[in-house]
């Protein structure tokens, strides 16, 4: 049985810091090294980033939740900030550096899967998922 | 979860020393942002960035450093990391920003 993990939190700067502290103490939970806790804590902190950069009004919360499963551990990043173009993402370029976007190409490198799926006018999900090795 | 950032010019060397200690997220990238900018404007040469004590960066962090680059370039100067922690050392290394500031 899959053990569950939700939580709610003001789309404020100040907050992303404390999802990366219990998400690393969920996947500590669920037996990660500590080089896999790390992946998953950037991965998380920077979706939730994302969440805050774009879109979230003061006091709006996001969801993220942590489903700890006996081989994987599956978070979801869920917000209702309107959504995103996801076509028009691109990825970043050694050649030419740019100052955003990196965010998203750094998740993709660090998780096992990354499935994002943005409803224009609603909001955007992102399901990482790390297996346990 | 906080950052602090001690700057002084090294006169001999004609460079910045930047020294960080913390974490770098979109809660205190823009005092990171603040930090080079005043030092630059200030003084028009190289940065070091000394990672000894950094903790955490992200992809905001590192576009400040992206961004500070690209306002330095005209005047040929300079952006370099030194002593980043593993995980830190990962993260260059995905992003290729390895190349240009390790």
């Amino acid at each position: 049985m899959a053990d569950l993990l939700k939580f709610s939190i003001p789309g404020k700067p100040e907050y992303v810091g404390v999802v990366r502290l219990a998400v690393s103490s969920a996947a500590n939970c669920a037996g990660f090294s500590m080089e896999a806790i790390e992946d998953i804590k950037v991965a998380v902190s920077e979706a939730c980033t994302n969440v805050v950069q774009h879109g979230a009004q003061d006091g709006n919360c996001y969801e993220v939740e942590c489903r700890i499963e006996s081989d994987k551990l599956i978070i979801l990043v869920t917000d209702l900030c309107g959504g995103y173009d996801t076509e028009k993402y691109l990825e970043p370029c050694i050649e030419k550096p740019k100052e955003s976007g990196l965010g998203i190409f750094i998740i993709r490198a660090l998780m096992d899967e990354v499935d994002i799926l943005s409803t224009l006018g609603v909001g955007t999900k992102i399901q990482m998922v790390k297996y346990l090795l | 979860m906080s950052l602090q950032i001690v700057s002084s010019f090294d006169q001999d060397k004609n460079f910045w020393k930047i020294e960080l200690s913390g974490e770098i997220d979109i809660a205190t990238a823009k005092s990171f942002k603040d930090a080079i900018d005043k030092a630059y404007q200030e003084q028009r040469n190289d940065i070091m960035l000394h990672f000894d004590h950094l903790n955490y960066i992200d992809s905001t962090g590192l576009g400040v450093i992206i961004g500070a680059l690209s306002r330095m370039k005209e005047n040929s100067n300079r952006i370099q990391i030194l002593n980043p922690k593993q995980n830190i050392k990962k993260l260059l290394t995905i992003t290729n920003l390895d190349q240009i500031l390790l």
